[in-house]
Formats: C-alpha cells, sequence, structure tokens
C-alpha cells in the first residue's frame, strides 16, 4: 500500500540498501527525492565513511551547486553541521569550497544559510583560516556581484577572531571597504554585520570603528543610515568598558552624529534613533543638555512612527534629564501631554504602557498633581488598547494610586463589557494584579460582582479565563475571604439552565482545587458535584468525573482527604455505569488515577503533618 | 488503533502539524466504520452547537473552539465544507475526523458540495495533499471518508441541519433515508440538491445560478417543516457577511463559520449554540489574528518550491 516515496524512508534503517537509493536520489530529476536526499545527507555521508564523503561526495555536492534553490538551502544548512562526516576539524576546511559558492548564489535565503560557514570557522585551526578562511572571504569580498560581497560581510567577525594581526589589520581594510561598496545592499550588509565585529577590534575603534560608522552614517540612502544605529550603540558600550569617553579626541564629532541620526530627514531613520535612544545615548555623560532637545523634539516628531518609538523610550530619558543639575523634568510635561492627546491611538497606546514608569521619578507630589491627570484622561481614552496598556502597567504606579480608583473603576467596567472579547480576556488578566493594589474592602465593594459576571461571559474562552482569575483572587486574598465570598457564588452557577454555564461551574472547580483545601472540598463543593452526576448532559457527567481527579490531587492534603477520596470513588464508580461512553471512559480514568495515587501515597512516608 | 496514539494524534493536529500518512490511513478506515453506521439523516441531542463552512481556515476553526468551547466539553454539529479556499484543509479536516473518531458521540459531521473528489480537485484540497504529503494517497483516503459522511441531521426531532437546503424531490425527511449516500455528489437528484440548494425570497422553486440544486422559497420551507414537524432549518453553504442570516419568519437560518472568508472578504462568522431547550444563541467571531498564521512563514516553508 505504501509507495515508496522519499518521504518515508524510515531512517532507522540505516541498511545499505537505503543509501543506494539516497545516493541515486541526489541524482534523481524529482525536486522531493533529491530534496529528502539532502536531508538524510548525514546517513549517506556516515554509510560512506570520512575518507570517502571527503574525496567523492563533497566534490559531487560541489558540482551540483547549479540546482533549484530549495536544494541549495537545504545543503548550505546541513553542511554546517557537516565537520563531523568528513573527519573532523581539520578537513573542515574542504567544506568551504561549496559553501562559497553557495554564499554566491542569487537567493538571500540560500546565502543567509551559508553563513553556516561561520560555524565551520569555529572549529577551525588558526593556520587553516590563514590558508584557506582568509582567500574565501577576500574571493567574496571582491566578487562581481553584490550578493558574494554581502555574504563576505558576515564573514569576517568570525574569521578576525582566528587571524594573526597582521591579517586583521587586512580584514579590517577590506571591511572598510565593504562599508562603501558601490551597492547598497552590500553596504546594508556591511552595517549589520560591523555590530558583531566592532567588540573584536576594540584597538581599533578610532582607526576602524568608529570610520566606518561614520561612513554608515553618511550613507546616501536611509536605509544604510538607518543600520548605523547600532554600531554607535556597540562602539560606545566599548568607550564605556575602556572608560574612554572623556579622553576621545573627536567625542564631539562622534557626538554630533548621532544627534544627526536623531534629526535625519528620513523618518525611518529617526525611528531607528528614537527606538534606541537610550540605549544609544544613556553612557554620553557630558553632552546632555544637547541631548534633552533633541529628545523632546523626537517626542513630537511629525511622524507618528518616530513619536511612538519615542514613548517606549520615556522612562529612561526622564532618569537620565533628572540625573542633570540645572535640567528640569517638569520641561517634558508639555510633550507629555501632547502625546496623550495624540491623533494616532498606537502612539497614545504606547505612552499609556509606559507612563506608569514616571511615577519614581516625579515624586509623590508631582505624581499626584502632574501625572495622574494624565493617567486618568489615558484611562478614558477611546481607544480600548490604549486603557488596557495602562491599566496593565498600573503596578508601577507608586503613590495616590486610591486617587485614580474612581476613574479605574468605570475604565474597568467599560473594559469588561468590551464587545471584543479578546478584550475582555485582556482586562480580567490585570485584575488579580489591581486586587493586590487595591485592598480587599474595595475589591469586595466594587469588583467581586464583575469577576462573577465574566463566569456568564458568553464567550467560552472569557469564562476560562475568569475561572483562572478566581484561583489567583484566592491566591491574594485567601481561602477564608473564598468561603465567604466566591465559592457560593460558583456553586449558585451550578443551577444554570443552559449546560454550558454549568461546565463553566465545573471548571471552576478545578481552576481553583490548587489554591483551597480538602476541607473545603468537603463542605461546599462535594454536594454540588454529587448533584451534577445525574446532570441530565452527558458533558457535564464527565467533566465531574475529571474534576474529581483534579480535586483529589490538588487541594492541600488533610484528615477530610481521605473521606473525599472515598465519596469521589463511589460516584466514579456509578459513572462507570453511565449509558454514554464518554462519561465511561472519564470516570473510569479517573478512578484509576485517583487509585494510583492512593497507592503511590500509602507506599510512601508520611510528609509534613 | 490505540486511544493514546489517537489522543497524540489530536494535539499534534491542534498545533496545525499533519500526521503521518499511514496514520491518516488508520483515522480514516476507523472513521468510515463509524459514518457506516450513521444514517443518512443522523440523530443528534441537544444540547450541541450548530457550525457552517470552515473551508481550511484551520487557525479561524481554533478561534470558533475559544468562542464555543473544547471538543469533547462542548458538542458540535459541522454542516460541511470543511476543505478547500484555506491553507489548511488538511489539518482541519484530519483533526475533525480525529475528534470524531475520539468522541463519536460528541461531534457530528455532514456532507458539503465540497467534500467531493470533483470539487477538491479544482478549489485546492487535491493540490494541498500533493504539496504536503507528496502524493495523493490521502486524497484519495478522505475522498473515500467523504462518501460516508451523512447527509442532514436532525437534532431532537425540530431542527433539520443540511449544508444546501431542500430538493423539489424530497417532501419527507424519510425520502431523504432511501438515498443511497456511499457515492459521489451526483450532478442532479435529491442528493446533489441537499447539497447544493440556496433558500430564497420566493414562494416556491426557482433555478439556482449554481448550476445544481435549486432556490427553494418560504412556502416550500414551511411545507416541509409542518410535514416533518419540525421547527428550523439550519443550513451553511453561502457567504453571510453578519455571520448567520434568519430567513422565511426565523424558520431557516444560515449558518457561517469561515471569517474574512479567503482571508479577504471581511465577513465575520457565527456558530448557533442550541442549548438543552433548544433556546438558539449565536455566538459570532472574527478571524484569528495575524500572527499565529504568519508563524509557518518564518521557517523557510520547502513546499512553496515543492
Amino acid at each position: 500500500m505504501m509507495e515508496s516515496t522519499g518521504m518515508e524512508i524510515d531512517r532507522t534503517e540505516e541498511e545499505l540498501y537505503p543509501i543506494a537509493i539516497l545516493i541515486d536520489e541526489l541524482k534523481h530529476e524529482d525536486l522531493s527525492f533529491r530534496l529528502n536526499a539532502i536531508t538524510n545527507l548525514p546517513t549517506i555521508a556516515l554509510a560512506l565513511g570520512e575518507e570517502r564523503t571527503r574525496s567523492e561526495l563533497i566534490p559531487f555536492l560541489d558540482e551540483s551547486i547549479d540546482d533549484d534553490d530549495e536544494i541549495l538551502l537545504s545543503l548550505a544548512e546541513k553542511l554546517g553541521e557537516f565537520v563531523n562526516y568528513i573527519g573532523g576539524p581539520s578537513y573542515a576546511h574542504i567544506l568551504l569550497r561549496p559553501l562559497e559558492n553557495l554564499a554566491a548564489t542569487e537567493e538571500q535565503v540560500v546565502r543567509d544559510k551559508a553563513k553556516s560557514i561561520n560555524k565551520i570557522t569555529d572549529v577551525m585551526s588558526e593556520e587553516s583560516v590563514e590558508q584557506y578562511l582568509i582567500p574565501c572571504i577576500a574571493r567574496l569580498s571582491q566578487g562581481e556581484w553584490f550578493t558574494s560581497r554581502s555574504s563576505a560581510a558576515g564573514l569576517y567577525a568570525n574569521a578576525y577572531k582566528k587571524s594573526s594581526s597582521e591579517t586583521q589589520q587586512q580584514l579590517l581594510a577590506g571591511y572598510e571597504r565593504l562599508c562603501e561598496d558601490e551597492t547598497p545592499m552590500a553596504r546594508r550588509a556591511a552595517a549589520t554585520h560591523l555590530v558583531k565585529l566592532i567588540p573584536n577590534a576594540p584597538e581599533y575603534l578610532e582607526t576602524f570603528s568608529i570610520k566606518c560608522f561614520k561612513k554608515l552614517a553618511h550613507d546616501d540612502q536611509d536605509s544604510v543610515r538607518l543600520l548605523a544605529v547600532e554600531p554607535f550603540i556597540a562602539i560606545g558600550q566599548i568607550l564605556v568598558e575602556k572608560k574612554a569617553w572623556k579622553n576621545l579626541s573627536g567625542k564631539k564629532e562622534l557626538f554630533g552624529e548621532i544627534i544627526k541620526l536623531c534629526q535625519d530627514k528620513s523618518w525611518r531613520v529617526k525611528y531607528m534613533a528614537a527606538d534606541k535612544f537610550i540605549k544609544a545615548t544613556s553612557d554620553i555623560a557630558s553632552f546632555q543638555k544637547q541631548l534633552i532637545l533633541v529628545a523632546e523634539r523626537l517626542l513630537s516628531d511629525t511622524e507618528a512612527e518616530v513619536r511612538g518609538a519615542a514613548c517606549t523610550q520615556i522612562v529612561g530619558l526622564l532618569e537620565l534629564v533628572s540625573k542633570q543639575e540645572d535640567s528640569d523634568i517638569k520641561q517634558f510635561l508639555i510633550p507629555i501631554k501632547g502625546l496623550a492627546d495624540d491623533s494616532i491611538p498606537h502612539v497614545r497606546s504606547a505612552l499609556a504602557k509606559h507612563i506608569t514608569g514616571l511615577c519614581s521619578i516625579f515624586g509623590r507630589e508631582s505624581t499626584m498633581g502632574e501625572l495622574l491627570p494624565i493617567f486618568i484622561s489615558l484611562l478614558k481614552d477611546q481607544d480600548p488598547e490604549v486603557r488596557l496598556n495602562l491599566i496593565s502597567s498600573l503596578g508601577k504606579v507608586t503613590e495616590g494610586i486610591e486617587t485614580i480608583s474612581h476613574s479605574l473603576l468605570p475604565a474597568i467596567i467599560e473594559l469588561a463589557e468590551d464587545k471584543q472579547w479578546r478584550v475582555r480576556l485582556a482586562i480580567i488578566e490585570y485584575v488579580p494584579l489591581l486586587a493586590q493594589q487595591l485592598g480587599v474592602d474595595f475589591f469586595n465593594d466594587k469588583l467581586v460582582t464583575l469577576c462573577m459576571s465574566w463566569l456568564g461571559d458568553p464567550v467560552y474562552s472569557v469564562r476560562e479565563a475568569a475561572t483562572a482569575n478566581l484561583k489567583k483572587l484566592i491566591d491574594v486574598f485567601g481561602i477564608g475571604w473564598a468561603k465567604e465570598t466566591i465559592i457560593p457564588k460558583i456553586l449558585a452557577t451550578s443551577n444554570h439552565p443552559n449546560y454550558l454555564y454549568r461546565m463553566t461551574t465545573v471548571f471552576a472547580f478545578k481552576a481553583i482545587a490548587p489554591s483551597i483545601t480538602a476541607q473545603v472540598v468537603q463542605d461546599l463543593i462535594l454536594p454540588c458535584l454529587e448533584a451534577l452526576t445525574n446532570d441530565p448532559i452527558p458533558n457535564i457527567r464527565f467533566n465531574v468525573a475529571k474534576c474529581m481527579w483534579e480535586l483529589v490531587e490538588k487541594p492541600k492534603q488533610s484528615d477530610e482527604s481521605s473521606q473525599i477520596q472515598e465519596s469521589f470513588k463511589t460516584l466514579l464508580h456509578k459513572l462507570e455505569e453511565d449509558l454514554d461512553q464518554d462519561v465511561r471512559f472519564f470516570a473510569s480514568d479517573s478512578l484509576s488515577k485517583i487509585e494510583n495515587w492512593q497507592s503511590s501515597k500509602n507506599m510512601m512516608p508520611l510528609e509534613n503533618e | 488503533m490505540v486511544q493514546s496514539d489517537l489522543d497524540r494524534q489530536i494535539e499534534q493536529l491542534r498545533k496545525c502539524e499533519i500526521i503521518a500518512e499511514t496514520e491518516v490511513k488508520d483515522l480514516c478506515d476507523k472513521a468510515r466504520e463509524i459514518f457506516i453506521e450513521e444514517s443518512n439523516v443522523q440523530r443528534v441531542d441537544a444540547p450541541v452547537t450548530i457550525c457552517g463552512d470552515i473551508h481550511g481556515q484551520f487557525y479561524d476553526l481554533m478561534e470558533l473552539f475559544s468562542v464555543g468551547g473544547d471538543c469533547p466539553d462542548t458538542s458540535y454539529l459541522f454542516m460541511g465544507d470543511f476543505v478547500d479556499r484555506g491553507f489548511y484543509s488538511v489539518e482541519t479536516f484530519l483533526l475533525l475526523l480525529a475528534l470524531k473518531v475520539r468522541y463519536p458521540d460528541r461531534i457530528t459531521l455532514i456532507r458539503g458540495n465540497h467534500e467531493s473528489r470533483q470539487i477538491t480537485q479544482v478549489y485546492g484540497f487535491y493540490d494541498e495533499c500533493m504539496r504536503k504529503y507528496g502524493s495523493s494517497n490521502v486524497w484519495r483516503y478522505c475522498c473515500e471518508v467523504f462518501d460516508y459522511l451523512s447527509l442532514a441531521a436532525i437534532i431532537d426531532d425540530r431542527v433539520f441541519c443540511v449544508h444546501g437546503g431542500l430538493s423539489p424531490a424530497i417532501t419527507s425527511v424519510d425520502q431523504i433515508r432511501t438515498i443511497d449516500r456511499k457515492q459521489e455528489v451526483p450532478h442532479e437528484g435529491a442528493m446533489c440538491d441537499l447539497l447544493w440548494s440556496d433558500p430564497e425570497e420566493i414562494e416556491k422553486w426557482g433555478i439556482s445560478p449554481r448550476g445544481a440544486g435549486y432556490l427553494f422559497g418560504s412556502e416550500v420551507t414551511q411545507n416541509f417543516l409542518h410535514l416533518n414537524g419540525l421547527n428550523l432549518i439550519a443550513r451553511a453553504h453561502q457567504l453571510v457577511m453578519e455571520g448567520y442570516k434568519l430567513m422565511f419568519d426565523n424558520q431557516c437560518v444560515t449558518v457561517w463559520s469561515a471569517p474574512n472568508y479567503c482571508y479577504r472578504c471581511g465577513n465575520v462568522a457565527a456558530i448557533l449554540e442550541l442549548d438543552e431547550n433548544l433556546k438558539p444563541s449565536y455566538k459570532i467571531f472574527k478571524a484569528a489574528q495575524q500572527e499565529p498564521r504568519g508563524m509557518p512563514a518564518k521557517k523557510p516553508a520547502p513546499d512553496y518550491f515543492l
């Protein structure tokens, strides 16, 4: 019946016959067969042995390089893991030839995978790096097409580590040429990989890294300039490590470059600079005055993307500002207020997510006076995501949470009734956090009813989240509170005329099981479950059966435990005789789980109590 | 088939990963054994949640389960058109099939016009099987299962569920029971009509622009319901922008469960929950968020080149 398509070859059957098939398949005219053979290259190599893999298989693969991109992609990936099949690191250079060809192909995904040369570099000896890899990189760097030159850029960092200082000089010179390549594609690759090369060559910071960075930052293509931000960060890190900022001769100039990037004419470059602003500038101790101005401008940029990115940096930024002696963080209140009224929802949304982090910087008085009004306006935002983001970060509000609670409540209620069920789901997840902050009285007053109403939500996932929420609330407020408030309310839902909502009762028991005691199970839950074993709907009955096991295993054990187990077993035995096969299955399943659990408990010495 | 194997396959399919071809064969064999026992008009007990076309939109099916609840906790009835058009017909149909084999009393599958050899060769399921398995075997196994699917279902003797609609050749439900359904969907006749017809604001019958089945009107609907002691016809088959649409004085409803149909129609989808007293409530849902669907593209997808 089974056709012997390549897909189904059993990899465990490493006999010679399948190997012969695989080798034939490498030459097969059907693409899927060749592809399969490539995936199984390690098997072929093992069968051939190291010697023949080196002398026959690798040259063969090299010759067949003019093939479908899909094959080349797989091949590039496999060759990177091939060192062990050709006789270990001392032969690793043999793999360079086919990979070098792959690194020059037109298809970018293939070239990306051909960077597995780096994996091989890691195991090569320094001599063979000099002998084989460096010439390979040189060839690629001078290749006729940009494809090979962009691939080359990714190979320098690893090769550099394993080269003599003389070769290192050559490599840096070669890399500099890539940074001014005639094609933006190669320059982009050079900019991307510069980040990895900079930390490897700290001694050439000024003569190489900063020089390359400047070239890239001055590029006429914005797609290259925006990639200059990351190298700048890498340079800054080295300067900090070497404590060399102060003594750097061209520091003013270098610093001017990042300012320029922040004010670039292309919004994409500004976006990149804004998005990484703190990382890029927090180490520059002495120039902050000017930076503050630039930052203020980014916060009120004409481009929404830039403003949004700047919002994510706001906490770090104001921290920096607050450390400046003659600066006032309050000067930022005006742009922040502007952002809170921004016409673009995602900008407000980004602000709402980060603004609460400012409380600790502003201190009690300013928080109450200046920030809380902004929080309140964000809590009333027309976009639910803005409200959600603020609520989700309320944990960082250190002062005056009582003051905003009167605005918080309507915001929560409105989100809880949002017509998008994902919004309702999201707000539920923040409730335990709010519970902790607002305290039990406020919660009992205002939020308990809401939490219970989610159990009756029309959407299943919301009901499910509501049950998980109850568990977290018990963890916050304790079992005593639960017995008084929520458990009676859960019990009341077991009379709902619709089975889907009675199901929620059972799910709620299952969810809170780890946070309750055996006593609670005995006194409150058992009678309800017993009644539900007679529910007319089988779906309820088999969920009751599943739930019983959870209620044996999860709650904190006590004197009542064994009694509960016996009661459950009696009920489960009855359910094993049910007319519905699923009920019978899950009843037996729970029963055997309980019995196994009991016997393993009995064999163990008594724990704790 | 061992139950734990089946449970594992269900877990795998829930992650939108295909199962091995040999496993598909076993699953289809097992499913056929179950379907062969089912009547042309399968009896279903309320409560049950009724769903319309899915069309291989796997992640939207997951969204459906998020809204309606997981199978087997919630009982489901799917009114056909599981495959074609979407990107994941294989995973979608096999998951539904695996659930059917694992929990035959909790899920009911009836046949849609796309559960056919001819249609699936044109609208994508065949190509998808070839791409994902490298041969047409899986498609063949599935098509054999299609032939055994029930043509309709009746919930608590009151709600008649069918993919398309009524046929002029059928006046009583018993006539449907006499059809020999184990065949490819024919081009005409009662079996074809049940899977192809559409309701229309007319009184009697009309010619269907689809070239198969008929347009059926309010009077024929009322007569059919009355004669068979029914309250409602639930059917799928037609895109409804609002997810569901009631017609003929609430005697006929179209339920459509493929949100943003073909990933571009911009419609919402619906399911119809009937509780134990047949009280209806409609749940609307939108297409799944973009991320999960974007995932497969992240690993270089060999199937694109195959």
